[in-house]
């Protein structure tokens, strides 16, 4: 027997900029509920999206729809990346999610990847919203991709002989200045950095829905980073319900090649089977 | 937590060594011994190691010699965990 292919709806959710939020369902038939996906930050959205579509296909399969929602500024959304704030990326978030519960039968789970989990933990914290939690390769701290994104601009110039101190001291004078700064082709307004800057992964203490938490690694590596271990651990004596996972797999959102993981995808259909 | 395994780790990941460095040791020398380890390398290092352990690096704290063996590595590591 062959499965229904998943049908697929692009639409666009009218925002304050000119073109609204470029959305795209993918639809399970009979659906146990909906992933509202929210991507990574700049290049690592286009090379996550191969592996986020296979992942739809798959979870539309095991009966759960996806929505995807690119943010403002971002993808086939209005905007430029420069116009673009992490305050309207919450927005984006919080649309996403009014509209899925207005439109769209069963539960909603929130699934994040990289800065994706920081922007959902923002959204959490701010509406009291509680939803079951996916969260891949999450981002722990929003000053420290900043900061890794603020060093690809500092690797690039070093190689053009300035050095990467004064690049970097360079690049955040502009932000605090209120001026974008040039990195890798987008340009990074103040309103985003200073956002992405004081973003935390904290979630509300004894947070009612289950939380599961993925980071791609070597094949047979026991625990998850350090980093997302303490972590963890911080939630479940916070009250919690949360399980961490480490599975093989290259780093696919930041690799030269578009690569994915299919045990990244397998072990987060069983992370759905827990939530339904 | 085993720091010496994950700085390992994190250098096989970095410069595709293909679990060579399981005959590392803390002596192992690494910048001018690894052809690969160029400044791109070492911030892909950097960004692993941060992400990892979940500190952040600020500019002024790393030079050349952070990167001269696995132990100092390691030190680094320790001493930002401390």
């Amino acid at each position: 027997m062959t499965l229904p292919r998943p049908r697929r709806e692009a639409f666009y959710l009218p925002g304050p900029l000119l073109g609204g939020r470029f959305c795209l369902l993918t639809r399970a038939p009979d659906p146990i509920g909906t992933l509202i996906f929210v991507h990574p930050f700049a290049e690592e959205m286009n090379k996550s999206r191969r592996m986020v579509a296979l992942a739809a296909e798959t979870f539309a399969s095991q009966g759960w729809s996806t929505l995807q929602i690119d943010l403002t500024g971002c993808g086939d959304s209005g905007g430029e990346f420069g116009e673009a704030s992490w305050r309207a990326w919450i927005q984006d978030c919080h649309d996403a999610w009014i509209w899925a519960t207005a439109n769209l039968p069963g539960r909603l789970v929130l699934w994040g990847m990289r800065t994706g989990a920081l922007l959902l933990a923002d959204l959490l914290r701010s509406t009291g919203i509680a939803a079951p939690l996916l969260l891949w390769q999450p981002v722990g701290n929003g000053r420290q991709h900043l900061t890794q994104f603020l060093r690809l601009k500092a690797a690039a110039e070093m190689m053009a002989d300035t050095d990467a101190k004064s690049a970097m001291d360079a690049a955040r004078s502009s932000l605090k200045a209120g001026e974008s700064v040039q990195v890798a082709g987008y340009a990074l307004p103040p309103a985003v950095a200073n956002g992405l800057e004081t973003a935390s992964l904290g979630l509300p203490d004894a947070y009612p829905a289950p939380v599961v938490a993925l980071e791609v690694g070597s094949e047979g590596r026991e625990d998850v980073t350090p980093a997302l271990r303490i972590l963890v651990d911080r939630w479940q004596s916070a009250g919690i319900q949360v399980r961490a996972e480490s599975v093989g797999g290259v780093a696919f959102w930041q690799t030269l090649e578009i690569e994915t993981s299919s045990a990244l995808i397998d072990a987060s259909v069983r992370a759905l089977e827990t939530f339904s | 937590m085993d720091t010496k395994k994950e700085v390992l780790s994190i250098l096989d990941e970095v410069l595709s060594l293909g679990g060579n460095t399981a005959q590392f040791d803390v002596d192992t020398p690494l910048l001018g011994a690894l052809p690969d380890l160029d400044s791109m390398a070492v911030v892909g290092v950097i960004n692993m190691l941060e992400e990892r352990f979940g500190f952040i690096v600020e500019d002024d704290e790393i030079d050349g010699s952070t990167f001269e063996t696995v132990g100092s590595v390691i030190a680094f590591v320790n001493g930002k965990l401390a």
